[in-house]
């Protein structure tokens, strides 16, 4: 496995998308920073700047408005990268996907940009912190 | 020719680059594993600022097409050179006094201003509005703590009689007089502000926030911003160490003995930045002209007493 | 006024009114033809003096209606207005935002979704449908079904964001990336724009339309029972709220009574949801003002409150239990002296975290006086929740309509008279504390008995239900004609009229406490990251993150000024 690889899985570092969803997704994200869960012990880091990211956690089902915003957040990381849809909305829009205003799941807007993109999936709704830091590690170990 | 690779040595292996890189990531370890503890948290293990860095080197490097290219590209590879040579240039005046010439002091104020030119270089460069805020506040922090860092080293020369050598400075503690003191509490918090750390890091937030000077960087650049920030970690205390507080020794009792007051700097440093808010820029800037100027004042004028007098302990 | 009086009152309208119907005692609706609803609405609002609650337009097939709720609290009443517009054609309707401004945003969603328009409007610009939504499709009008049967779904244009202040694009498809325009935090910066004179705020104007999720719609879609599992995901930390308010809503039309249980049970976990919640917004608060301790700590101690969710419910967030007619699961018996436990676990620290934050003088100088919403502005925006009760605005729908077994039980409402963040702060934490007081009493107390009643069917009937949610008031209209799916479902999250009022707020403050002031009115948390200073010229002056740290900035040199150390939190449980 060569050395990037290696350094990626101990040292992913991610940034939070919101593209549309009800805020319990994004609320079990933080909390995967606090005392409790920890994730800093993982090498896990939340930074502000999608450049400076090696993940992306998406939460929601793409809303129209908010589709542009997520292709261009996914341009701007630098790859190697991976995208996690967490959430039964981000892996497949779950009841709204007979809503007028959402486009689609996260992994047809970004695979229309990139054939070739790393997507996880973490289901639940929301899915617990331990979920969330399970399926990141997991998906990081199959790499 | 022996000269020559006898100085590639020490600036690439050891004191310089590779040594110095790997005390920084360990300097590093240490500040974010006391974060955590205080905030009821485990932390990071100890490979984790080493893996951040090899993580960097192997992602893309994006570089934003506004940017100015070649000076985007330059300003971390000068930031961290200047601050390479700083720690060799320390680490040779701890192990080979002899070695040291006069003067070099005034080269090490100099280079310690490159890390901060760099970056105010390198994030006006990136053409980003918000990396732009974050280099105003930069320029206006550097403005801030630039002359209270100079005077107290002026208070240094003033009390070894005018010498102008680090090798010769670090011969006394001028920590154990009152104008000395005065000068080390506030150049503590100019390198605290300089290494970018709470309360000063209103040019680059804590990793939440994430924004700022450093935004537009990413993949091997942002590696070397990250490297150069952890050899600061080094070069900084060891320089307050040198000024102030007797220096190294090169072997023995008295390494042993610097080695723990290049720990007791560490140690405040991050005191400092886990139990402070971060405060805005003009009152920074107030901070560093009005009091710290006016204590440095008042510590020129009882260290110049002091040696026209004999007296030590002014 | 009692009920007498109101009636007297409503009848000097008469004239302007095409009939009065009362569904129950406590729900009243005046018909009106769409010429006469601004009268009628001005009326209630001045005269009467009632609250406004929203407003739910409706495609009736040969007309539009649209049906203005007012609240008149100190009797539980909802006076509903409903204006008939006969013209399906073009339909238009007079603005009541010039002398209500909490209605200016509901207006601007009429016009976006059912294509009515609104004369007179003072800001009549897109506000929930996407910048690139295509002209002339209504998604709310019954014209669109079919098509949204058949499939149709919005595309999106591959074309970059735009800005909108300055509006310049950079092309695509290039391995170097462009930076500007199109900066991902500045994406954000649709949401709120603030304009500033220096260090002041002068105006602001917002957007949303990242969580438009067209709930509404797809609600029409779904049958009665299926309809608390997507509303519940309107916000997912009012999830208990929506459910509860819709859920009345249809129990009003069909005239069903939930056993006594059923309303015990509703009642307990709609106040542990209060109390995590509560939690929630002092962690964050502490998070906008520098005090990561505090918010560690706070997030900490919610914790325990997601598990006993988790035990009763089976999820920590989005529980599912309400049905109509009663709750789907119910609390075990042999539960109850754990969960009691654990209340006094928590009541312990939440008086600890109360008495720190009423006696830390640097909290007393950073918070009070900042963001102060006047007892007048409250009104006229229409706010609910600890928004109001920070402003002297003595309103609590537990207390004014009495649903699930708040009546029955012993507790008090909480007001503040300042109207400033700290009060907000007082409120919500002594909120905290009553809100322990409730469950426990509700546990000890909990009857014996079923927990649901069988419901055959929901004939044909119009009901409004609503539910006090941590934030505020959650409102639901809903409209039956006899089948299995609702004809209409109107929502509304108290979010929507609470974060237009920041515009009172804020504007005359300070930069540095704009995320602070937007944060004491506790919106979804996603809502708070949309935030960027433009100055005169629309340029991007200041960004979230940049406010943020002023935020913590100022309140770092107030704590130099008094010389105060910070907040002392003591943890015992860790050495």
């Amino acid at each position: 496995m060569s050395w990037k690889i290696k350094a990626l899985k101990k040292s992913p570092w991610v940034f939070h998308v919101n593209t549309g969803a009800c805020n319990n997704c994004d609320i079990e994200i933080v909390n995967c920073l606090t005392p409790k869960f920890d994730v800093e012990r993982l090498g896990i880091k939340l930074v502000g700047s999608p450049r400076h990211a090696d993940a992306l956690l998406v939460t929601g089902v793409v809303t129209a408005q908010a589709a542009p915003r997520l292709r261009e957040v996914y341009r701007q990381t630098p790859k190697p990268c991976a995208v996690f849809c967490i959430g039964a909305c981000a892996c497949a829009t779950g009841i709204f996907n007979s809503g007028y205003h959402v486009v689609g799941p996260v992994d047809k807007i970004i695979r229309e940009l990139d054939p070739n993109a790393i997507i996880a999936y973490v289901p639940g709704c929301p899915p617990k912190p331990e979920a969330i830091i399970s399926g990141v590690v997991q998906a990081l170990s199959a790499i | 020719m022996t000269e020559a690779l006898t100085d590639i040595f020490w600036v690439l292996i050891f004191p310089g680059f590779l040594f110095t890189g790997i005390v920084g990531l360990v300097a590093s370890y240490i500040v974010r594993k006391v974060s955590a503890l205080v905030q009821w948290r485990v932390g990071p293990p100890v490979r984790q600022p080493l893996t951040d860095i090899l993580k960097l080197l192997g992602k893309e490097t994006l570089i934003p097409e506004e940017a100015n290219r070649p000076v985007f590209m330059a300003a971390p590879l000068v930031g961290f050179a200047g601050v390479l040579l700083l720690s060799t240039l320390l680490w040779v005046t701890a192990f080979w006094p002899d070695k040291a010439f006069v003067g070099d002091i005034i080269v090490a104020i100099y280079l310690m201003v490159l890390p901060s030119l760099a970056l105010i270089l390198g994030s006006s460069a990136s053409a980003s509005p918000h990396a732009a805020i974050g280099t105003s506040r930069e320029m206006k922090l550097v403005l801030g703590y630039e002359l209270p860092l100079v005077l107290a080293i002026i208070v240094v020369i003033i009390k070894s009689g005018g010498q102008l050598s680090l090798a010769a400075i670090a011969q006394q503690a001028p920590v154990l007089s009152i104008s000395g003191m005065l000068a080390f509490l506030v150049s503590i918090l100019c390198i605290q502000a300089k290494l970018g750390f709470i309360p000063f890091d209103m040019a680059e937030a804590e990793t939440e926030l994430g924004s700022g000077v450093y935004m537009e960087y990413s993949g091997g650049l942002l590696a070397v911003w990250k490297l150069m920030q952890a050899i600061m970690l080094v070069a900084l205390p060891m320089f307050i160490v040198t000024v102030f507080m007797g220096g190294f020794g090169a072997s023995g009792l008295p390494l042993v003995w610097g080695i723990l007051k290049y720990v007791l700097v560490l140690v405040l440093v991050i005191l400092i930045k886990n139990t402070n808010p971060r405060v805005r820029i003009d009152h920074a800037m107030k901070f560093f002209w009005v009091y710290c100027g006016l204590i440095l004042f008042i510590a020129v004028c009882l260290a110049t007493i002091g040696s026209a007098w004999n007296i030590n302990w002014l | 006024m009692n009920r007498e009086e109101l009636d007297n009152k409503l009848s000097e309208i008469r004239n302007k009114l095409t009939g009065i119907e009362h569904t129950t005692d406590k729900r009243i609706y005046l018909l009106c033809e769409s010429e006469n609803a601004y009268d009628v609405c001005k009326f209630l609002f001045e005269e009467v003096g009632t609250r406004f609650v929203i407003a739910s337009g409706v495609d009736a097939e040969k007309r539009f209606e649209v049906l203005y709720h007012f609240a008149y609290d100190s009797l539980g009443a909802v006076i509903t207005v409903k204006a008939s517009i006969r013209n399906h054609e073009n339909p238009a309707i007079e603005s009541i935002a010039p002398f209500l401004p909490g209605a200016e945003w509901i207006e601007r969603e009429i016009h976006d979704l059912l294509g009515i328009e609104i004369t007179n409007h003072p800001n009549m610009k897109r506000l929930i449908l996407a910048d690139d939504w295509p002209e002339g499709v209504y998604p709310l009008r019954k014209e669109m079904d079919a098509k949204l049967a058949d499939g149709w779904r919005c595309k999106t244009s591959s074309r970059p964001p735009v800005r909108p202040a300055s509006g310049r694009k950079v092309p695509l498809g290039k391995p170097v990336l462009p930076v500007g325009p199109f900066h991902p935090l500045q994406e954000e910066m649709e949401f709120f724009q603030l304009t500033v004179d220096g260090e002041i705020v002068t105006d602001i104007d917002m957007r949303i339309s990242y969580n438009h999720r067209g709930m509404e719609k797809i609600s029409e879609s779904l049958q009665f029972d299926q309809v608390p599992y997507l509303v519940s995901r309107i916000c997912g930390i009012c999830s208990a709220s929506h459910p509860l308010a819709y859920v009345q809503a249809v129990e009003e039309i069909a005239g069903i009574e939930p056993p006594e249980r059923a309303l015990y049970v509703r009642t307990i976990i709609n106040e542990l949801e209060r109390i995590h919640s509560h939690l929630l917004w002092v962690g964050l608060a502490g998070h906008f003002i520098g005090y990561d301790t505090v918010f560690m700590w706070a997030w900490k101690y919610r914790e325990p409150v997601l598990d006993l969710l988790e035990e009763i419910t089976g999820n920590r967030n989005n529980y599912g239990n309400v049905k109509v007619g009663g709750c789907r699961e119910d609390i075990p018996d042999e539960l109850i002296p754990k969960l009691l436990k654990e209340l006094d676990k928590l009541e312990n620290k939440t008086e600890m975290l109360t008495k720190a934050v009423l006696d830390d003088p640097v909290l007393h100088a950073r918070l009070k006086g900042i963001g102060i919403l006047k007892n007048k502005d409250a009104i006229d925006y229409a706010v609910t929740g600890p928004t109001a009760r920070g402003s002297d605005v003595p309103i609590d729908v537990r207390r004014d309509d009495p649903y699930a077994a708040y009546g029955l039980l012993d507790w008090k409402v909480i007001t503040q008279p300042e109207g400033d963040v700290f009060a907000k702060a007082v409120v919500r934490l002594l909120e905290t504390l009553e809100s322990i007081k409730i469950v426990r009493e509700a546990l000890q107390k909990l009857p014996k008995g079923p927990v649901t009643v069988e419901v055959k069917e929901i004939p044909p009937g119009e009901g409004c239900g609503h539910a006090e949610a941590p934030r505020g008031e959650t409102f639901h209209y809903v409209r039956s004609d006899g089948g299995n799916r609702p004809v209409r479902h109107k929502m509304r999250a108290p979010s929507f009229v609470n974060v237009p009022s920041f515009r009172a707020s804020c504007i005359g403050g300070h930069i540095a406490d704009v995320t602070l002031t937007l944060a004491s009115v506790d919106p979804c948390y996603s809502c708070t990251e949309r935030l960027a200073v433009v100055d005169g010229r629309g340029k991007v002056v200041h960004d979230y993150d940049v406010l943020l740290r002023m935020s913590r900035e100022k309140t770092a040199q107030i704590q130099k000024d008094l010389g105060w150390p910070g907040l002392k939190l003591e943890d015992p449980e860790i050495g």
